[in-house]
């Protein structure tokens, strides 16, 4: 189990360090001059001496990254040329937003996702199963941006049960977190119900109905409970992807996170604020994967087992 | 045992009716200046934000464009498109998922340790750091689509082309004398050709997706092009009074996208029964 955490944690830096040569380059491979493409053509050619400077691109590439890789160790990411405040803060700022939609949204999908692939298996062949297999089928094929248009203009337009968005309130979130949550649920009902569907053909599930026990009981305790290692995992990679997911919706729905800030600095040509949010989230998104890896090997035994057989 | 493949594939009724809707809407891509009712440019001054009527079936926007005209000018621009994002995707993507597999070695371990780095961002978080790169537009978001999808496929690639590397006929044919080419051409290709059928079909629905994203988040397609992801974002701004703005390509995205898809999960069950099932 150590050297396999060790195992997980070098490749994970190694994918860390081939992130921060990404995003290193992003600005070297932007064709042109990348710094007059920052300041537009208008920049006087002290301003574009200047910025050259402060970001050290008069320097040999090497040198660039050496201290690119230094800056970062020390927890410098660099200034945003728009704000002209430091790229750390500025994703410290919007990061906590970005991660409460994601983690709402995972906890609705959770919610959705088990309790309809559960009884789409229990009613397997059904009217109910092909509802909501076919739920989940269109919950892939959807554009996530327009099924947030139309929740807006379902229950904040028509219905006004939930203002425009334009906070962060409980009551602002609820909407973009419920795109994202039922957009994400669909693997997770998809998963949940084919596992079950092998679970319930199972001796013990007979078992459990000869002994005349509750049906609830035979699902939720017997059944699911056997379903749940693979459907914990996908649920660990599905919050890592919704943390890229959000991206898009936050545009929906005016949401000061990650995703707007990182559109805004693409459009504004803010190289700084771009290749911190790019590494940062990547990052993120390494580490969330690299957990579940792990825990995926602690609560699975047989996992391990199937390692050491194999090996 | 290929073009029994190709046949049941065919009869299949769910694969039929996913090619003939897929079919007409490739039609009315390639024949829409004649079945738009207007000019998709057009501007209606006398008729602006119209709901859907007898003479503008699906309404119209806010400088009186008929949006009917406009969706089936931008089945167009989205086929082509993604078509052309797909393409980079496929070429790209199985040149290195085959080089990596039959070569193996050091150069599978580069390529694959490269495309763990790209997989460690969401997809669209690389497609964004390409337009960071290249610049917002329709192209460019064309590009960045094609190369963020490039090392999922690859991946995809390597693993169906081990599968037919481990198998004896491949050791055989090397051990006879086979060039590597023709061991390529002869058997990795046909013996992966309908996996790699199913993985471009899945992948023009993503692509579909990610540059009508791309498009609604402004880095895409730039009005007044009739993209539908364009057409969507103008569409948000008058949710309040023109409903039919933001719904109609919102709905053409979902069907287009879930017709891909069905037909990417029949064609598997046909290619892939054991991942399918």
């Amino acid at each position: 189990m150590i050297s396999f955490v060790l195992n997980r944690f070098v490749s994970g830096c190694i994918v860390i360090l081939g992130l921060t040569v990404l995003s290193f380059l992003l600005v070297h491979l932007v064709p042109g001059d990348p710094v007059q493409v920052m300041l537009g053509i208008h920049a006087t050619p002290e301003r574009m001496e200047e910025l050259r400077s402060q970001l050290g691109l008069d320097k040999p590439l090497w040198t660039q990254y050496v201290r690119y890789l230094s800056d970062l160790l020390h927890g410098d990411l660099g200034t945003s040329i728009k704000t002209g405040r430091p790229v750390l803060v500025e994703i410290a700022d919007r990061f906590p937003e970005t991660a409460k939609l994601a983690v709402s949204a995972l906890v609705i999908a959770i919610v959705i996702g088990i309790l309809t692939g559960t009884l789409a298996a229990r009613f397997k062949g059904s009217f109910i199963d092909a509802l909501f297999t076919g739920f989940a089928t269109l919950g892939v094929s959807i554009p996530s941006f327009w099924l947030g248009i139309l929740l807006v203009m379902l229950f904040s337009v028509t219905l006004k049960w939930f203002p425009i968005a334009n906070g962060t309130g409980f009551r602002d979130m609820i909407l973009p977190a419920l795109t994202l949550g039922v957009v994400a649920s669909t693997l997770i009902s998809r998963l949940t119900r084919n596992g079950m569907v092998d679970a319930l053909s199972n001796d013990y599930i007979r078992t459990a109905r000869a002994k005349g026990l509750e049906e609830r009981t035979i699902l939720f305790r017997h059944a699911l409970r056997n379903v749940l290692i693979p459907v914990v995992t996908v649920i660990g990679l599905q919050l890592a992807s919704l943390i890229g997911g959000t991206v898009i919706i936050e545009q929906v729905f005016n949401w000061p996170g990650l995703g707007t800030m990182a559109i805004g600095s693409i459009l504004s040509r803010d190289f700084p604020l771009i290749q911190g949010t790019i590494l940062f989230m990547g990052v993120v998104y390494v580490v969330i994967n690299t957990i579940v890896d792990i825990l995926y090997h602690a609560i699975d035994p047989r996992v391990e087992f199937g390692a050491k057989v194999a090996s | 045992m290929r073009a029994n493949a190709a046949m049941k594939s065919l009869s299949n009724i769910r694969v039929k009716i996913c090619l003939l809707f897929l079919l007409g809407v490739v039609v009315i891509g390639v024949l829409a200046p004649f079945l738009a009712p207007y000019h998709p440019e057009k501007p209606f001054y006398d008729a602006i934000l119209q709901p859907p009527s007898l003479k503008h079936w699906l309404g119209t926007d806010a400088i009186g464009r008929d949006v009917l005209s406009r969706l089936i000018h931008g089945v167009r621009v989205t086929l082509s498109v993604s078509a052309l994002a797909v393409l980079i995707t496929f070429i790209v993507g199985t040149l290195a998922g085959l080089a990596s597999a039959y070569v193996g070695g050091v150069l599978d371990n580069v390529l694959m340790r490269v495309m763990d780095v790209f997989l460690a961002l969401p997809s669209i978080m690389l497609a964004l750091a390409i337009v960071a790169i290249l610049g917002p537009g329709m192209t460019n978001a064309m590009i960045a689509v094609g190369i963020s999808s490039i090392p999922g496929f690859a991946r995809l690639v390597r693993g169906a082309a081990l599968s037919i590397k481990a198998s004896g006929f491949v050791e055989a044919s090397r051990s006879i004398g086979s060039s590597p080419g023709w061991i390529v051409r002869r058997h990795y290709l046909p013996n992966i050709g309908g996996v790699l059928l199913v993985y471009t079909m899945l992948f023009v629905g993503i692509a579909i997706l990610e540059t009508a994203a791309l498009s609604f988040i402004g880095l895409g397609a730039q009005p007044p092009t009739p993209e539908w992801g364009t057409m969507l974002s103008e569409g948000k701004k008058y949710i309040y009074d023109s409903w039919w703005l933001a719904t109609f390509p919102g709905l053409a995205i979902t069907v287009l996208v879930f017709a891909v898809n069905y037909l990417s999960d029949s064609l598997q069950s046909v290619f892939d029964p054991k991942s399918a099932s």
